[in-house]
């Protein structure tokens, strides 16, 4: 009885898994199909793969540059919360000090801001700086809400050790910064790369700041993707390409932080 | 050196010094970009500032913009009824299958890592992308899904789901079923595995059967997990943009027009930006009292837990 069950579960198991991913699967095929494969009505899920869409679009429409826009945007804006944040962090898991708690659920406020909110100020602020358009206006906007994740998910792994280990590190003539830089932050490094990656993917996948804060110059891998689609005559070969491009590394660091995901996801509520 | 152990009042005061420019500079951007920029969209939204319009260069008008909103803005109403009918529907149905997912995978399978990092692939794909593949999918002359949907009756031969006014939600809905599913599987998952055993083995032990464990003994340990699912869920679907911006752009008409949809069609399409700023004030109003829900309860009553145990 208990066996047949079991079977039950896998087979239920297994169909949820094909529905999850074979829309995923589907683009990568298509990515790899010539015209006439992918506009047949039938669906072809055999065929002789094509290798053209790629370079048609990251060469001929000059798409590349925006993988390393993307690239550049999701490591500053990853490098900037993480110095930010994570010193922040260290104070809120070691000191006591009154409005400590209302000033960290007010740095959770700002994860929740929803984007479509602050864009426009935002927009009309980095207008009036002449930052509209450029990689730093996007930084800075995704900087907003990973701060947030660095500042709560670091508070939790700082707290995981043992604060006799900064006590003795400043008995032996430390500073209280000599001793997080020195010593706190090479223990804590597991928990901090986790929190990295999940910060780059964050702002990797990030579309509406950066669709509202830069059109051409500087613009990620996912505002470009609106301007492959038109009414008529959309070439999905290269949106595929495209998409497959703006995905792939996600799911490998997926597979990276598994671990720590959890804890990324829900601001250090649930430990995983 | 000849300082004990016991830290004295100085040592402590010393200590505060040390501490403020660790976390002075988190404090400030925050304070420079997002709440500065939040008091400027309260302001803006008390102005009637218009791109379009060169008459209106940012006059102070009071509330004038929310007085309008909420009196005579059917298509504000509408967008936010649908927005919050959107929330309750896809979260619930991702909460429910999320769950059962979470339980299966709890009870039945030993080596889970490799399952669920897969069952995660839908949910870290950047929401844009999620929209283009079922754009590709639902296309109506050449789409894949379009092409079952019709082999088995479910939609008829000329007709093309984003076309169809009365299928674009219920299709929107099912696609961010698709996406989230997995989020409340992988974290039910981590409350049920983290759970503890002792109190199922004395239930079994008393005779109670699986479905008294269930309710008397899973869902109370569960609660705190479930309601942070619920949170975390709810505020991020009524920020909902990327996805169906991509898909449909909020049509036909203003059959999926979500609350952020029209804010940033008021801003950007008709740059309307005083009125836009009261909309998406409204939006921000909305999110913050969900925000200090998810607050209170989850992370206090945890504390409190923690306190008591």
């Amino acid at each position: 009885m208990s066996k047949s069950w079991k079977i039950l579960a896998f087979g239920i198991l297994a169909c949820v898994l094909v529905i999850a991913l074979t829309p995923y699967v589907w683009i990568l095929l298509t990515s790899f199909k010539g015209r006439l494969d992918i506009l047949s009505p039938q669906p072809t899920w055999f065929f002789t793969p094509t290798f053209a869409n790629y370079p048609a679009v990251f060469i001929d429409k000059e798409y590349l540059p925006l993988v390393f826009n993307s690239l550049i945007i999701a490591c500053g804006s990853t490098a900037l919360s993480i110095m930010i944040g994570a010193p922040a962090a260290y104070v809120f898991a070691r000191t006591d000090f009154a409005g400590k708690e209302d000033l960290f659920f007010f740095f959770l406020t700002t994860r929740m801001a929803p984007p479509i909110s602050i864009a426009v100020p935002l927009f009309l602020f980095f207008t009036t700086l002449g930052l509209t358009d450029t990689i730093y206006a996007v930084v800075i906007a995704h900087t907003t809400f990973n701060l947030s994740l660095v500042v709560w998910m670091m508070r939790g792994f700082f707290a995981e050790i043992p604060k006799e280990i900064d006590e003795a590190a400043m008995m032996d003539g430390r500073s209280k910064l000599g001793a997080f830089v020195r010593v706190i932050v090479p223990l804590a490094a597991p928990g901090l790369a986790a929190t990295a990656v999940l910060c780059f993917i964050m702002s990797w996948n990030e579309f509406l700041y950066a669709f509202i804060l830069v059109a051409f110059e500087g613009r990620p891998l996912t505002v470009g993707i609106p301007g492959l689609i038109t009414p008529h005559g959309t070439l999905w070969g290269q949106v595929a390409a495209v998409a497959v491009v703006a995905t792939l590394p996600i799911i490998v660091f997926t597979f990276l932080v598994q671990k720590h995901l959890v804890r990324g996801l829900t601001f250090g509520a649930v430990k995983g | 050196m000849t300082t004990t152990a016991q830290p004295s009042r100085g040592q402590i005061l010393l200590d505060r010094g040390a501490s403020l420019p660790l976390i002075l500079p988190a404090t400030l951007l925050v304070l420079v970009f997002l709440v500065g920029p939040f008091y400027y969209m309260a302001y803006t939204a008390m102005t009637d500032l218009s791109f379009a319009n060169p008459d209106q260069n940012g006059a102070f008008i009071g509330f004038d913009n929310f007085r309008k909103l909420v009196r005579e803005d059917t298509i504000f109403w509408g967008s936010f009824w649908r927005t919050i009918r959107f929330v309750a529907i896809a979260v619930s149905i991702e909460f429910v299958i999320g769950f059962a997912l979470a339980w299966l995978i709890w009870r039945y399978v030993e080596r889970q890592r490799l399952l669920t990092t897969l069952l995660l692939v839908p949910m870290m794909l950047a929401p844009v992308a999620v929209g283009l593949i079922w754009r590709l999918l639902l296309q109506g002359d050449f789409g894949m899904a379009t092409h079952y949907l019709r082999a088995v009756g479910l939609l008829s031969q000329s007709s093309a789901v984003f076309s169809t006014p009365s299928l674009v939600m219920p299709t929107i809905i099912a696609i961010d079923v698709w996406q989230w599913t997995p989020f409340v599987t992988l974290i039910i998952l981590a409350g049920l595995m983290s759970m503890p055993r002792s109190p199922f083995e004395a239930a079994t032990m008393d005779g109670a059967g699986p479905w008294r464990q269930f309710f008397d003994i899973m869902l109370p340990l569960l609660r705190p997990i479930i309601a942070l699912v619920l949170l975390l869920r709810g505020i991020d679907a009524f920020k909902e943009f990327d996805k169906v911006f991509i898909m449909t752009g909020g049509g036909p008409g203003t059959v999926s027009e979500l609350l952020s949809i029209y804010a940033y069609r008021v801003n950007f399409k008709t740059w309307n930006l005083g009125y836009g700023a009261a909309v998406s004030f409204m939006v921000y109003l909305v999110v913050l009292i969900l925000c200090s829900v998810f607050y209170k309860a989850v992370y206090w009553k945890s504390a409190d837990q923690r306190a008591q145990a």
